[in-house]
């Protein structure tokens, strides 16, 4: 058995030369359906001891092609029990509870108040260690007197990142643009430069997303003598990979 | 006591085996070995047994290639967009999508439209309510979509491509008569996928929000229909 899978590893050099990842089916067969989906037709299936090729990735599914060239939809949860050609276990990142806890990126959008103007938010994250990470974040906020944008960059600390519920503190610095309503006397564009301090949280709610919520304080330095405090309050959803 | 006579039989059986393996019979020819220490002539007694099996092939080293991950549709769009008490004016707009998991996605948009004229400067004469700059109705949205109703589409007897229906809803901002907007969004499409990397859509969407454009505070509702393309990677 060993000595035919080495021939047929030594008969496929052109596969290694498209650089796909070939995989070994242990399973007594994989399902290869229509499309990424559960609900797609299995119209294949692949045996065990089989190998096929790995073309691409779309969210937990896998186009494969088959040593017969019959191509196909398998999912991760099934391709994960595949193994190298090593015979290692192959490795899929899944969305679940431990990627929860332990990921590189996530980004996600939010909607909240920004002192008194309706707020919209973007973020994204860049994991230096489970608890540490690196967020930048655009928002735009529209009120009564006057509209803005905010670009920011600082860091965030997970306490707990394991548990369903994490809270998190974060503190970083950007800057603010102000559009006072044209209705205004004096609309005068300004930008200043801002700092932010906060606490939030983050609630795992399943597959690969996540609810979060943050409460921040926003100091504008502006040009007058005072500095301008604003608190800011925001709820959205996040994912991660 | 039949079990011991048993033992008894198998053990002499053994022992005489191993003495007949280890005679050397007259009539048995005695092969040259195999093992290189025999073809130089010198039998050295003191050097360790040659192992059974000798490892012929070395371990191969996997290198495993990156999978390329095709989660991120990025297209444009063109429609029509019906700006309320400004008419249905012509829309394009550029969209960019990450699948999340086979249910949902997320989107941004951005779009342009250019209002038309109201009623009321229509049947005025030559009242003018807005100016041309002001009349640039430009949006975007942060959206999360939900496939609702994922298939296949087929096209005669031997074409099928995957498809879905979703629904959609977000928030954003709308720039008009020169005033931003909050604005919420939500809608239905259908987008199916003649090849891997290229899909093609048709959304319906309302774009709501509140102003004071004509001088009473209202809520708007302005409907866009759109067809568009996208191409994943």
């Amino acid at each position: 058995m060993l000595a035919l899978g080495a021939l047929s590893l030594a008969m496929t050099p052109a596969h290694a030369a498209r650089e796909l990842l070939q995989l070994f089916v242990t399973q007594p067969y994989l399902e290869l359906h229509t499309g990424p989906g559960r609900g797609y037709p299995v119209t294949q299936v692949v045996a065990r001891g089989e190998s096929l090729d790995v073309l691409f990735r779309r969210t937990d599914w896998f186009k494969v092609r088959t040593e017969r060239g019959v191509e196909g939809w398998a999912s991760a949860r099934e391709l994960q029990l595949a193994t190298l050609a090593d015979g290692s276990q192959f490795q899929v990142k899944m969305g679940d509870r431990a990627g929860f806890a332990s990921h590189r990126w996530e980004a996600g959008i939010f909607a909240g108040d920004y002192a008194g103007a309706t707020l919209i938010a973007a973020f994204g994250a860049l994991s230096i260690t489970d608890n540490l990470k690196i967020e930048i974040g655009a928002s735009q906020y529209t009120g009564n007197v006057s509209d803005g944008e905010l670009v920011e960059i600082g860091l965030a600390h997970v306490f707990m990142p394991e548990w369903r519920f994490s809270p998190l503190v974060d503190l970083g610095t950007g800057y603010r643009w102000v559009q006072p309503k044209a209705t205004l006397a004096t609309p005068v564009d300004r930008s200043d430069e801002v700092g932010y301090y906060g606490v939030g949280a983050r609630f795992y709610l399943t597959r690969r997303f996540f609810l979060r919520g943050d409460f921040r304080k926003y100091v504008v330095f502006t040009r007058t003598n005072t500095n301008e405090v604003n608190e800011e309050w925001r709820l959205g959803f996040g994912f991660f990979y | 006591m039949e079990t011991r006579i048993r033992l008894l039989l198998l053990s002499i059986a053994a022992a005489a085996m191993s003495g007949c393996a280890s005679m050397h019979w007259p009539w048995h020819h005695h092969k040259p070995d195999a093992a290189p220490s025999a073809s130089s002539g010198t039998q050295d007694v003191d050097a360790p047994p040659p192992s059974v099996i000798e490892p012929q092939v070395e371990r191969r080293e996997v290198k495993v290639p990156k999978i390329r991950a095709k989660d991120i549709e990025l297209g444009a769009y063109y429609g029509e967009l019906s700006i309320q008490d400004f008419g249905a004016q012509p829309v394009e707009g550029g969209r960019l999508d990450y699948h999340i998991n086979e249910d949902l996605f997320v989107e941004a948009t951005y779009g342009r439209a250019k209002g038309g004229r109201t009623s009321y400067e229509l049947l005025s004469g030559n009242v003018q309510l807005l100016s041309d700059a002001e009349r640039r109705f430009t949006y975007y949205n942060l959206s999360l979509g939900y496939n609702l109703l994922p298939g296949e589409v087929f096209i005669g007897r031997n074409l099928a491509m995957t498809s879905a229906l979703y629904m959609i809803g977000g928030i954003g901002n709308v720039k008009f008569a020169g005033d931003q907007n909050f604005a919420v969004n939500f809608g239905a499409g259908f987008r199916v996928l003649p090849t891997d990397w290229l899909a093609l859509h048709i959304d319906v969407q309302d774009l709501v929000f509140k102003s004071n454009d004509i001088g009473v505070n209202q809520l708007k509702n302005n409907l866009q229909a759109t067809i568009g393309a996208t191409v994943f990677f």
